[in-house]
């Protein structure tokens, strides 16, 4: 009887067979997932490699703490199953943790996916410990301070003094040599004082402009200083923790208002709470200029430890210097300014998000600020029915004047009035 | 003519000496806001927000600050303030997945101020379109999830609202910056951001959860 295949078309066919489903297999294997990119994708949000907890706790050498490969499968891809099945270890573990679920991957990981990432964390070794110097150099890098102008001035001052003494001197004794020879009598000494009296009488209408010169600048000067008393424009002090605008709001893209979050329903935009510092620097410990150095200054005020992963250490206000002051006779509110009359937060601070350390960009006098109250609309009021009837009112009563004039602006609602802002 | 020159240098040099001389006073100490004439009513005579008070005692100074930021006294409770049924506990988020349920209406007006706070408070980790590509969490050691991943897709509201609350994994908790009206903005946003084309109440999906009733309300 014929059958299908002959003994050695049957061999062929076996081993044609084993290749293709071998094949199959193989490239089932290749298809999945390559372990850094699922680690990243599902495990990095809970787990450092490190030895430091995050949510759950790092993964250096776990492979040498769990019972075997084959749990650490189990656990992974259904960790509820394993703790409910009451298996001694995966007890241990959640209790270990504060009782905290680790995600079920039974849906989302393939058995091969698993594998994978298990490879991956078997096989990471850690980087070696970077060369320290770009971040020491962030840090030294205020060092060189420039030398002070004025004590440049008074330096060729001096030296100018000095060279015009001595070449008075050189001058007297060679004359008199000259004298000498020619068998003149020596020549009187004169002292520098006479001698500038001299000049002076032989040249009042210069002595005139400069000492005009002198007392126009000392005038000026003088009345800049007074100007200055009380105004902090350009007032950037150093601040408890190196924190920078530039790299949060600027390089970042953070919105002001994630962290100074009391804007608008507060008269003071407010200083963010460690708490909020922790939203992101659980995860970034390392900054791009500083390093770890600051940002261990916000684990030390959050009693935060990063090895553990836990708030265990007592915790410290952080003293935060307050740049803009406004003084105590004066009625400012942020929640006014920002929800209703919508204004940036660069209108008055300037561009933060380009400052290392913040400064005071605006004089905030109160000249600046009435200039700003003729000149701005209230975006806010329109469509907002608390002012409603105000804005009718007011539209009408500006309906006579130029264009250019019918813009209401926050004086004409009265935010010029002294009562305003004094009371 | 010679002596006119000499003249002319000798001016030019003093006003510049002079004018040097006059602007190289400016600089100020960085630490230092400046002068104050009479500052008895620039500084409040009331403690002010944001500032630490040293504490005198016998004329000199003691180590400890007075911190005018502190915590509410024990007991008190907020004006507006509205309770929250579910703990921070692993209980409290399974509780919170079928049993928290949002107040709010889905209309226009809400998204978009859903949208209006995301900007401001989820947008730099979580990106634009809620992919888990904002520039700070492509720097988080793990980015955070995108909203439409197949295991996040089908999330409750409650459990939305819950994992802003008190945070999940590497994000923090986010109720001290955002209302409980503002947070519940927040999970329609999201919502919209999961199902771009209309959210057909995603609670429905999952056989264990019944949806809200007013979400209900709103399919038909």
């Amino acid at each position: 009887m014929d059958t299908l295949f002959n003994k050695p078309q049957k061999q062929i066919f076996a081993i044609f067979s084993f290749l293709f489903l071998s094949i199959v297999f193989s490239s089932n294997h290749a298809f999945a997932q390559g372990g850094d990119k699922i680690f990243k994708q599902n495990c990095a949000v809970c787990h450092s490699l490190g030895s430091n907890t995050v949510t759950g706790p790092g993964l250096k050498d776990v492979f040498t703490r769990v019972p075997s490969e084959e749990w650490m499968h189990k656990w992974i891809k259904n960790n509820n199953a394993l703790i409910a099945a009451g298996e001694p270890y995966a007890v241990k573990i959640f209790n270990d943790n504060k009782k905290t679920a680790m995600t079920v991957f039974a849906s989302s990981l393939s058995d091969d996916d698993i594998t994978a990432v298990m490879k991956y964390i078997k096989d990471y070794k850690e980087p070696a410990p970077q060369n320290p110097t770009s971040v020491a150099g962030g840090a030294a890098a205020p060092a060189e301070e420039g030398l002070n102008p004025l004590a440049i001035l008074i330096g060729v001052i001096a030296f100018l003094i000095i060279i015009v003494a001595v070449l008075r001197g050189v001058r007297h004794s060679l004359k008199n040599l000259q004298n000498e020879k020619q068998g003149l009598p020596e020549e009187e000494s004169v002292s520098a004082w006479t001698e500038l009296k001299q000049w002076i009488y032989g040249h009042k209408r210069t002595t005139v402009v400069i000492i005009l010169i002198i007392l126009g600048g000392l005038l000026t000067s003088g009345w800049y200083a007074l100007k200055d008393i009380g105004v902090y424009e350009g007032y950037h002090p150093e601040q408890p923790i190196a924190f920078s605008h530039k790299i949060h709001a600027g390089d970042n893209a953070i919105n002001c208002q994630y962290c100074h979050s009391g804007v608008e329903r507060s008269k003071v935009a407010g200083i963010p709470t460690v708490n909020v510092c922790m939203n992101c620097h659980k995860g970034i410990t390392k900054g791009p200029t500083t390093g770890t150095t600051e940002i261990a200054k916000i684990y030390e005020a959050a009693g935060w430890d990063p090895e553990k992963g836990e708030y265990n250490k007592p915790q410290k206000p952080i003293k935060w210097i307050k740049v803009h002051n406004l003084q105590d006779f004066v009625f400012f509110s942020h929640q006014q300014h920002v929800k209703v009359g919508k204004q940036e937060c660069a209108t008055c601070h300037g561009e933060v998000k380009e400052m290392t350390t913040v400064h005071q960009d605006k004089q905030l006098t109160m000249a600046w600020c009435i200039d700003c109250h003729r000149k701005t609309e209230v975006p806010g009021m329109k469509n907002n029915p608390y002012y409603e009837s105000m804005h009718k009112k007011l539209a009408e009563q500006y309906k006579n004047l130029p264009k250019e004039e019918q813009v209401i602006t926050v004086a004409k609602m009265g935010g010029i009035e002294c009562g305003k802002c004094h009371y | 003519m010679n002596k006119k020159a000499t003249k002319i240098i000798t001016l030019m040099a003093v006003f510049g000496c002079v004018a040097i001389a006059f602007t190289s006073c400016d600089k100020k100490d960085a630490n230092s806001p400046g002068v104050e004439y009479m500052p008895d009513m620039y500084r409040s005579p009331s403690l002010e927000s944001n500032m630490a008070y040293v504490t005198i005692k016998n004329g000199k100074e003691t180590g400890d600050t007075l911190q005018v930021n502190r915590m509410p006294v024990a007991g008190t409770i907020a004006r507006g303030f509205l309770p929250y049924a579910f703990a921070d506990t692993p209980e409290g988020y399974e509780a919170a997945k079928v049993g928290a349920h949002n107040p709010l209406e889905r209309n226009d007006k809400n998204v978009a101020e859903g949208k209006e706070l995301y900007g401001k408070f989820c947008i730099h980790c979580h990106g634009e379109s809620g992919q888990g590509d904002g520039p700070v969490g492509l720097k988080l050691p793990g980015a955070p999830p995108a909203y439409t991943a197949a295991d996040k897709i089908n999330m409750t509201e409650g459990e939305l609202f819950q994992i802003i609350t008190y945070g999940k994994g590497l994000m923090g908790p986010h109720k001290p910056l955002v209302s409980q009206e503002e947070r519940w903005k927040l999970v329609l946003y999201v919502q919209h951001l999961q199902h771009p084309n209309g959210v057909t109440a995603p609670a429905a999906d999952s056989a264990a959860v019944k949806p809200a009733p007013k979400m209900e309300a709103k399919k038909k």
